[in-house]
């Protein structure tokens, strides 16, 4: 079923990967309500790891950025599960939160975050502007630069 | 219009600062069902960044307990916003995420965040009390000393 978002992924290129299983004891995402909590999801790309080290010393801003966009993608992956297939059942994304593995000191949390959020607004238009948080860690699973976790309302 | 909140500020001599509007793709705060997503906030006055540097080495405890509090009316001054101008419509703080900016050995952040904490039960009561997480961050968006994330229930 090609549906209105997954025609837009595809005019941007964007093939969604099989969503990522959890690495332990947690589920990818829970449905509570009208509300879809999606576990941090990494930058993961045909089911390897990409982008480990740290922004301000491995990375620069603009591939923290592409990190993080990868990493929208794989969010996207998980809605789409959440939404048993059809994500036009999206209502809009609600809320990303994201951790960037950084250097002592570094400050460029929000533009490295800007490649996730920029994601959304360019698959689902108004329904993708969402609150956020940007902030900086000393170390991420698998020692990824980038890590996000979202809530999406969905009908 | 001056509700029980707003009185409340009044007493305790508080002003809310002009609400900092976000510069990405992102939105200040979203509202779904009786929930308010406010975005990460820091301790500043309009553009103004009032506390910036690391806690334990640029600020001291108090200083950092301050920047907490300031941080607590930007959430406030968007919660006020997403009530439509009545804070009264505040039903209780259900999260608050506290990030603070500090080298690896500080581990003080609680107490940090505890400032915040303090706010929000001195304005809202035994409502203001929110399940809480804190975090040490090596670094936060243009160098702001704490950032803080919450989840409000309103009516």
């Amino acid at each position: 079923m090609a549906g209105e978002i997954d025609r837009r992924l595809e005019e941007l290129g964007i093939e969604l990967p099989r969503p990522a299983a959890p690495v332990a004891n947690y589920l990818p995402f829970v449905t509570a309500g009208k509300l879809v909590f999606v576990a941090g999801q990494l930058p993961v790309s045909d089911g390897e790891i990409k982008y480990v080290g740290k922004v301000g010393r491995d990375f620069g801003i603009e591939e923290g950025k592409a990190a993080a966009r990868l990493v929208g993608v794989n969010i996207i992956a998980q809605v789409k599960a959440a939404c048993g297939g059809d994500l036009d059942r999206v209502v809009r994304c609600v809320k990303l939160g994201g951790f960037v593995n950084c250097v002592e000191g570094f400050g460029e949390q929000p533009q490295v975050v800007n490649g996730c959020s920029d994601l959304m607004v360019e698959v689902f238009g108004d329904n993708g502007r969402h609150a956020r948080f940007a902030v900086g860690a000393n170390a991420l699973p698998l020692g990824v630069a980038v890590e996000i976790d979202a809530v999406f309302e969905i009908g | 219009m001056a509700g029980r909140v707003e009185a409340r500020l009044a007493e305790l001599g508080l002003d809310l600062p002009p609400p900092f509007a976000p510069a990405a793709t992102y939105e200040a705060y979203v509202i779904v069902g009786g929930l308010v997503f406010v975005s990460g906030q820091g301790p500043v006055w309009g553009t103004e960044i009032r506390h910036t540097g690391k806690v334990g080495r640029d600020l001291d405890l108090a200083a950092g307990r301050e920047a907490a509090r300031l941080t607590v009316l930007n959430l406030v001054v968007h919660l006020r916003t997403a009530c439509e101008g009545d804070l009264d419509r505040v039903r209780r703080c259900v999260k608050l995420f506290g990030l603070v900016n500090c080298g690896p050995d500080f581990a003080d952040a609680e107490t940090v965040v505890d400032g915040a904490c303090g706010l929000l039960a001195d304005l809202f009561g035994e409502a203001g009390r929110p399940a809480l997480s804190v975090t040490a961050a090596p670094g936060l968006p243009v160098g702001i000393a704490v950032e803080l994330d919450a989840v409000f229930e309103i009516a």
